[in-house]
């Protein structure tokens, strides 16, 4: 009884498990078809915490900073909700945000299928 | 026809453009209009609302605000029974002291990205769950972090300039290298023109700011000895009703009003 649950269920796990991985190799593609389009340049100091303040908005590449501003104004959102504020395709921003992550200004957390995008301005001392 | 609330920054490239005059009076004459007003002077180096609506003390600045030390109702002071009609004004101070004034001049890229955060939340806490038609944002002149960061969280900006020829300069380089990059709607306010009494000097200074600014003229406001008299010590949108500056001021709050 016990190896029929146990058969019945890892299955399930294990596909869940690999589409979890393919997500996160899916994001991290993303990053590295962004990056070999605009160069390295964005990442030069990735910064574990690096505050998105106005300035550093400033200083941006206009495609960042306008994913970036977008998430600032809502807050918290996935790369889809994004997408709908800037009307550019949903992997194009998913790469974007990924990026801004690595590069420290913005937090990403998973609730289930989906990864939510956000500041952490009070967390940053 | 309003569909939700704006924020609304008022702002300059250089000092004495009138910013404080344009915000305050707008306000009370969006509040005359009927509408649900807030007006927030977020010139922390040199506040000044306080003096103009002689208020010495209210249970919380907005300097606490936005250090996080008290929720943004504590900081807001209703001053509806100055407005006519049915709109309401509510107005939230920074804190004039000398010692506030040096604690907001040394904060640091940290504070103002909280600062920045607190900000953004006025949206949902001012515009959204207490309904209000409008937030201005009364700003420091130039490119400082207090006035960025009102630049970032508002709708519409509304640029108060001279024709001081440094202010043109400044005034250029700030809407191409500051509020074209955050892709803000912006609006010029020509102020202190010394002759606009014909049609042809109005079309002239259109085409002057078409050309040089290439954004919209929201209004010109004539050099009025009336508003160099009264030194800072009268709203005249709710002195003055009849008086031209007045007029003007109706003038643009419809502009702005009819702004979807």
């Amino acid at each position: 009884m016990a190896n029929q649950e146990v058969a019945g269920r890892k299955p399930l796990q294990v596909l869940e498990k690999i589409r979890e991985n393919l997500e996160r190799l899916n994001d991290k593609m993303e990053v590295m078809i962004e990056l070999q389009k605009h160069g390295r340049k964005d990442l030069q100091q990735p910064l574990p915490d690096a505050p998105l303040d106005v300035m550093t908005l400033l200083s941006m590449p206009d495609h960042l900073r306008k994913t970036a501003m977008t998430l600032c104004r809502m807050g918290r959102a996935t790369a889809d909700e994004i997408s709908g504020q800037t009307k550019r395709a949903r992997a194009v921003e998913s790469a974007y945000l990924n990026q801004l992550v690595i590069m420290g200004h913005l937090k990403k957390e998973r609730n289930g299928r989906k990864a939510y995008f956000f500041v952490d301005r009070e967390n940053q001392r | 026809m309003i569909v939700m609330g704006k924020i609304v920054a008022v702002h300059s490239y250089k000092g004495g453009t009138g910013k404080t005059l344009l915000s305050v009076n707008l306000a009370a004459t969006l509040a005359e209009h009927g509408r649900k007003v807030c007006l927030f002077d977020l010139d922390f180096r040199a506040p000044s609302l306080s003096t103009l609506l002689k208020i010495e003390k209210t249970e919380c600045w907005l300097n606490d605000y936005l250090n996080g030390t008290c929720e943004i109702d504590k900081a807001l002071l209703d001053l509806s029974d100055k407005v006519r009609d049915s709109g309401k004004l509510i107005v939230g101070l920074a804190n004039p002291a000398t010692e506030a004034i040096r604690d907001m001049s040394a904060k640091d890229r940290k504070w103002e990205m909280r600062a920045l955060g607190r900000l953004l939340a006025l949206r949902t806490s001012l515009l959204n769950d207490k309904g209000f038609d409008y937030l201005i944002l009364d700003t420091s002149p130039g490119l400082q972090y207090s006035s960025i960061n009102a630049i970032v969280s508002a709708d519409l900006v509304l640029v108060a300039t001279t024709f001081d020829r440094s202010d043109v300069d400044g005034t250029r380089r700030m809407l191409r290298e500051l509020y074209d990059l955050f892709e803000k709607k912006t609006e010029v306010v020509i102020n202190k023109v010394l002759d606009v009494s014909s049609k042809a000097g109005k079309e002239e200074i259109q085409s002057k700011v078409n050309d040089v600014y290439e954004v919209p003229l929201l209004g010109i406001v004539p050099c009025f000895c009336d508003i160099l008299k009264a030194r800072g010590g009268i709203i005249f949108a709710q002195e003055k009703p009849e008086h031209p500056f007045t007029r003007i001021l109706e003038e643009m709050a419809t502009k702005i009003d009819k702004m979807g």
